[in-house]
């Protein structure tokens, strides 16, 4: 190979090294999102993007459009306009290859409570592709990583609340996903089953994942969020670091990431 | 590609471990059969032991005790007077049959001996029914007696051994019991069908597949308020495959059913032969597929749990009512036309044709068409109006 076929294939590695490192280092680009029900709408004009490895807070009151964004992104709603790249892959065109890349926990717990918590697991293994033994190895691990070992064979049916949102996070690990979304965890749960989903999201994100976290709780979303988008009436009103937030209103080791949130969207009821 | 069908193993795996859908589809059939069996008689014959007291111990007596354990509806239990008396004052026994002192030589001189009955109440529906056969056995041998009597004095001076004449007149009795001079013939009750379980039999398991329609539709609309079908829609599966998935799931459920109802009617109820409840087995994974796929239309028109569950209630009431499945809807009218519309109509026709005369599968062109063209109108209407959410 002559010196400049072998400078060329080398800018070529290089440029597709630092294409990789770009869409690496962005691993959700949202740019002017919008989606209407029936003449109202629940997202307008959003853009954001979440970095690799990043835990990123969407909040927002009732009705603000985060679980319509999150339902955008994980390819179950189709939005009326703007674009959703992830992993450099878009929702739209690439829907199933987006589905090999995310995982989703949703709001309402989403299982089959007449089933053990392993065949829940393994039957969302399945139909993520994995095969029968390697379903099991799958489950077994993540099992182990919610603390719910022990409990695997028992009827999720007989679960509190906690360990029911635990096997709920479990089965949206069940595809390794690199992206997870995590909408509202840790609703109606005991501070103990609360603390080990936090301990448990901390050491998903060390691991190198990217996750979209939901919450009303702010104190939640202070402790674990690297950057927060603040969404009311479907629009992205603010985003930023915790601490950028809070200095916005004073100083941020005094200032309270609720006071934040009821500054920028309103003290008035939301149904 | 093999996604659908685990979907389906999985739906079949809930099935089978959820208690009230478990005993909505077995428990509930086995408690009907129980009832058919106690109406209409799944097994017919009749036995039962007899208790005898020998207190002649004469010839006569053996023979009526030999003639009686002869019998295939009856066993003979030995008891001596004391022993029965006893068992009959501790309700071990309702019935005791007594014979007499002197039955032998009663018999041999003409007269009219009589055997003693000994029961508690009404000696039971057993001890009635034994009263009678014992009654008829003894009248049986007694003019067998006085036959062979009145020949001999007829014959007397004629020559003929006596023994001859007891050998004739034996015989004679034997094939007069064998074949009786008058005969009898039962007729079912039901139209001109044999037995009224081979009308009732075909419409009480298309009735069932049709119960299939009210759980299938409301699962359906359970997994969508719950969130799984939006969360598998999140995994690499299709919108396709989860819809396959599901049908198939529901053929699986259905048959499940009609394997079981199948099952009783042949062991319970003796009914068919094994070819024809294979017949009916493969006609019945039709019916069953035919009613998922409403089944279908209706759990994914639905928006909320009540609305799943009246309108599949609806349809199948109307499909079971108007399909002729507790009445015959003749053969013109406004019920008939009525039936017409309905899937029961047709799988109760084809049911009953290879059940009644013999019918094979492949004759039944018009039912085996009706539940394929369900099928596949039923499954292009449910895919249209599919949704996950």
């Amino acid at each position: 190979m002559d010196r400049r076929a072998s400078s060329f294939l080398g800018i070529k590695a290089f440029i597709r090294q630092e294409a990789v490192l770009i869409d690496m280092s962005e691993m959700v680009v949202v740019k002017n999102l919008q989606k209407s029900f029936d003449g109202l709408t629940a997202v307008n004009d959003v853009s954001f993007s979440i970095k690799t490895s990043e835990i990123f807070g969407l909040l927002g009151p009732n009705g603000a459009g985060k679980t319509t964004t999150i339902r955008i992104l994980s390819t179950v709603l189709a939005a009326d306009d703007g674009d959703v790249q992830i992993g450099g892959y878009s929702v739209l065109e690439e829907s199933d290859t987006v589905r090999e890349v995310i995982g989703v926990c949703p709001q309402e717990l989403a299982l089959y409570p007449e089933l053990s918590a392993i065949d829940n697991l393994m039957f969302f293994g399945r139909m993520a592709g994995l095969s029968g033994k390697s379903a099991r190895d799958v489950a077994n691990k993540h099992l182990e990583a919610v603390g719910l070992q022990d409990r695997a064979k028992d009827k999720v049916d007989h679960f509190s609340g906690g360990m029911k949102r635990r096997v709920n996070i479990a089965i949206a690990l069940m595809s390794n996903p690199r992206l997870l979304f995590l909408d509202e965890p840790t609703v109606g749960i005991d501070p103990q089953s609360r603390n080990y989903i936090f301990e448990t999201v901390e050491k998903l994100r060390n691991q190198g994942m990217t996750i979209l976290y939901t919450t009303h709780y702010m104190e939640e979303a202070d402790h674990l969020c690297d950057r927060l988008g603040i969404l009311d009436h479907g629009q992205m009103i603010r985003i930023g670091s915790p601490e950028e937030l809070k200095s916005e209103i004073g100083d941020p080791n005094e200032v309270t990431l609720e006071q934040v949130f009821l500054e920028l969207t309103g003290r008035n009821l939301r149904d | 590609m093999f996604r659908p069908i685990y979907i389906a193993i999985f739906e079949l795996k809930r099935y089978l471990t959820s208690k009230g859908e478990l005993a909505f589809s077995i428990a509930l059939p086995i408690a009907l059969f129980a009832l058919m069996y106690g109406a209409f008689g799944g097994d017919t014959d009749f036995n039962a032991t007899v208790d005898i007291v020998d207190l002649d111990g004469g010839v006569h007596a053996r023979e009526l005790i030999s003639r009686l354990d002869a019998l295939d509806e009856l066993s003979v239990r030995e008891r001596d007077l004391d022993d029965a008396e006893s068992a009959l004052e501790r309700s071990a026994v309702l019935f005791v049959v007594v014979i007499p002192d002197g039955f032998t030589s009663g018999l041999e001189s003409g007269g009219s001996p009589r055997l003693t009955y000994k029961q508690r109440g009404n000696g039971g529906e057993t001890g009635q029914i034994v009263a009678a056969i014992v009654g008829s056995v003894a009248s049986e041998l007694g003019s067998g007696i006085r036959v062979s009597q009145s020949v001999s004095e007829a014959l007397a001076g004629a020559n003929i051994e006596s023994e001859r004449l007891d050998r004739a007149v034996h015989v004679s009795m034997s094939n007069a019991q064998v074949n009786p001079p008058v005969g009898v013939t039962v007729t079912g009750a039901w139209n001109d069908r044999p037995d009224v379980l081979d009308r009732l039999m075909p419409g009480i398991l298309v009735m069932f597949l049709m119960f299939a329609v009210t759980l299938g539709s409301q699962s359906f609309v359970d997994e969508r308020r719950g969130g799984t079908l939006e969360r598998l829609m999140t995994t690499r599966l299709g919108i396709n495959q989860l819809f396959i998935g599901k049908y198939l799931a529901g053929v699986f459920r259905a048959s499940c059913q009609a394997a079981v109802l199948l099952v009783l009617a042949f062991v319970v109820l003796r009914f068919g032969g094994l070819s024809e409840i294979l017949q009916l087995a493969v006609f019945s994974v039709l019916v069953a597929s035919a009613v998922t796929a409403v089944g279908m239309v209706i759990g994914s028109a639905a928006r909320t749990r009540d609305q799943a569950i009246w309108a599949a209630v609806f349809f199948t009431m109307f499909m079971t009512v108007f399909g002729g499945t507790f009445f015959d809807v003749g053969s013109d009218g406004p019920l008939f036309l009525l039936s017409k519309v309905t899937i029961n109509h047709y799988a109760i026709d084809a049911m009953s044709q290879m059940l009644a005369d013999g019918s094979h599968l492949t004759e039944q062109l018009v039912g085996v068409g009706v539940m394929w063209g369900v099928t596949v109108t039923g499954l292009v209407i449910a895919r249209i109006i599919f949704r996950v959410s």
